[in-house]
């Protein structure tokens, strides 16, 4: 596993220190919340439960786990069915194909001996290119974690939203199920205006949401791609949409469909291929056909490894997606 | 006492229940709390549902003939609260605790009737049931054990003085979720039983069987566990190792991890003192208290029980 903390002791603004706050203020509501991972009684590799180990209060329920990828979720598991509301910490999403067994296990529960047993637990992850780490902390494992029955994974698309995303998925909005929040590291450095974070989501977890309305071609974007997506859409001189995707797994097909109403669209991914793009590809193939005027492109980054010199390549270059987007326009 | 020790019996234990029946001044005191006619008629129940359960051709269906010591101590210690979290060979558990043998069949059947749909308990033929405190045998190896783990972190949390268990074989040891749980275990001083089963292997062992060594207790107490290592057949030595590791890891002195050495029954050549059923009808027998006629009695019983159960199941199933 890595991790690094970037900006450590960065201003008040930054959306890691407004995340340990946040996840400080859910401990303090719920004496069932417990926070699960490595080093998380020390402030945690990401500083996201410094506000928690500075409250005497909730110091005792940051439980530090030694470097076990699988039991780590799996103890999150265990303490979920007695009652606990874990929140798993990771360095990495990564770490969850170091521990996938675990994952899938967790994931099973509600299938499970009737689903009788909760498996409320909450993983939080960074995920992508941002920190400069390259190779793993450039990776983008939402592709395969996405496949695993039984497991939400949302992505915040807006750092402004990180908050309010946080809480939404620590109190199961859209019903107690293991769920996967993934954190671009690309947002989690961005510097944001105090006052800017939203206080709630407005809409239902895992809902996408229309970054910008366009009626030209519409670009589906998740994660750090969303501002890549916008830009390329400024950048192109036309009208265009931009939906972030936010929930991967389920994905929220109706709102999906809608926004092809352009009948051009383009799909922005991380990596060089991807099952959610693909996924979404043939799901809009199938309920807006009659809306396509154009073939469905997709767009992403380069394939991993790389080196953390070249981490930016695993998105997709804003040029790339200026070209797709003239491209099913001109079609 | 004549003691001739076969290749099957494991060195370095204390016997409580030795080869003859006789009884040691440890055991003797565990008496009369552990009525030893009940005692058997659970030992022997437990065998007969698994030769019951072989003949259902369950898929990848493990039998459990030799270990039943374990399954029948397991349920006698289990508290209120307690969580276990069997192996695939620990099916014995649930009944003994009370289950419903109607709702045993319909689970090991995987049926769906008026009570239910078919319910995943991972491996097929196992059985969960959350009043009882028993959780389904996870397909994933190892997986049981850590989240046992964080069940025994709820119990540290909460200050019960509870003991959460799981039950594996030895073979499990060799993964990675194996370890880590003993990292977490020994890490979190956690309030947590580790029971293995292990057999001792006369003719070679197989790499299947996760040898490292001769006895996985002696690696668990380099980890820092406290262990203990007893024969499975043997009713009251394992019964008192157990009641040893749960009384510690209710106390808040951690956790507890005991070896337990099986011989599967199956092999024409295991001397008849390695099967724990048989021991403890030597011990009866020589007490005056077994006869052929009462042991007839007894499985009638028992089976008749069992094929209600199935029947009525299948009878049911939609």
């Amino acid at each position: 596993m890595s991790g690094a903390e970037p900006h450590a002791n960065s201003t008040s603004t930054g959306p890691l220190r407004r995340l340990g706050d946040e996840i400080a203020a859910l401990l303090r509501e719920d004496p069932r919340r417990v926070v699960v991972g490595e080093d998380v009684a020390d402030g945690g590799l990401l500083g996201l439960t410094r506000a928690c180990r500075d409250d005497e209060a909730l110091a005792a329920r940051l439980l530090g786990a030694p470097l076990t990828p699988a039991a780590t979720v799996l103890h999150a598991a265990g303490l979920a069915m007695a009652g606990r509301r874990p929140l798993v910490i990771l360095p990495s999403a990564t770490a969850l194909l170091e521990g996938l067994a675990g994952l899938r296990e967790l994931a099973r529960l509600s299938g499970s001996a009737g689903g009788e047993r909760s498996g409320a637990v909450v993983i939080i992850a960074p995920t992508g290119p941002g920190f400069g780490l390259g190779g793993d902390g450039a990776a983008s494992p939402e592709e395969l974690l996405t496949a695993l029955p039984g497991l939400r994974v949302v992505s915040l698309g807006d750092v402004r939203e990180s908050v309010a995303l946080l809480r939404a998925v620590a109190d199961f909005d859209a019903g107690e199920q293991p769920t996967l929040l993934l954190l671009p590291r690309s947002l989690m450095v961005a510097e944001v205006k105090q006052g800017s974070f939203a206080g709630s989501l407005g809409r239902s977890l895992g809902e996408a949401r229309f970054a910008r309305h366009g009626q030209q071609a519409t670009v589906y974007a998740w994660g750090a791609t969303v501002e890549l997506a916008l830009a390329a859409a400024e950048a192109s001189g036309l009208d265009v949409s931009v939906i972030d995707i936010g929930g991967l797994s389920p994905l929220d097909v109706d709102t999906l469909t809608a926004a092809a109403c352009t009948g051009k669209l383009v799909i922005a991914h991380p990596g060089e291929r991807s099952p959610i793009a693909a996924e979404v590809a043939a799901l809009l193939a199938d309920r807006a056909i009659l809306h396509l005027d154009a073939p469905i492109r997709r767009v992403g980054g380069a394939a991993g490894p790389l080196a953390y010199t070249e981490e930016g390549r695993a998105l997709p270059s804003v040029d790339a997606l200026v070209a797709a987007i003239r491209e099913v326009v001109n079609y | 006492m004549n003691m001739e020790q076969s290749p099957w019996d494991p060195e370095d234990v204390e016997i409580d229940l030795d080869h003859e029946g006789g009884l040691s001044a440890d055991a003797e005191v565990l008496l009369p709390a552990l009525e030893p006619r009940a005692l058997y008629k659970r030992l022997v129940a437990a065998r007969l549902l698994d030769h019951r359960l072989s003949r259902l051709g369950l898929p990848m269906w493990a039998p459990s003939a030799g270990e039943e010591s374990v399954s029948v101590a397991v349920a006698m210690l289990l508290g209120q609260g307690e969580w276990v979290y069997p192996g695939n060979r620990d099916l014995a558990i649930a009944p003994i605790l009370g289950m419903d043998l109607d709702e045993l069949a319909r689970q090991v059947l995987g049926l769906a009737d008026a009570h239910g749909p078919a319910l995943y308990n991972g491996r097929a033929g196992a059985v969960a049931a959350t009043d009882l405190g028993v959780a389904h045998v996870p397909e994933s190896l190892g997986s049981h054990l850590a989240m046992a783990a964080g069940q025994a972190q709820a119990y540290k949390l909460d200050h019960h003085e509870r003991a959460s268990v799981a039950l594996f074989g030895e073979g499990v040891t060799t993964s990675g979720l194996f370890h880590e749980t003993v990292a977490m275990a020994v890490s979190g001083d956690l309030p947590l039983v580790m029971i293995c089963k292990t057999q001792l292997w006369p003719e070679g062992a197989p790499a299947e069987a996760g040898l490292l060594g001769d006895s996985v207790g002696e690696r668990m107490r380099a980890c820092g566990l406290w262990t203990r290592r007893v024969d499975g057949a043997d009713f009251f030595g394992v019964y008192r190792a157990l009641q040893q590791g749960f009384a510690r890891a209710r106390e808040g002195r951690g956790p507890a991890f005991v070896e337990v050495v099986v011989t599967p029954l199956y092999n024409p050549d295991v001397p008849a003192h390695r099967d724990p059923v048989e021991r403890l009808r030597r011990y009866l027998d020589r007490a005056g208290h077994w006869t052929p006629a009462v042991e007839e009695a007894l499985e009638q019983e028992l089976l008749g029980q069992l094929d209600r159960a199935f029947d009525y199941a299948r009878g049911q199933a939609s």
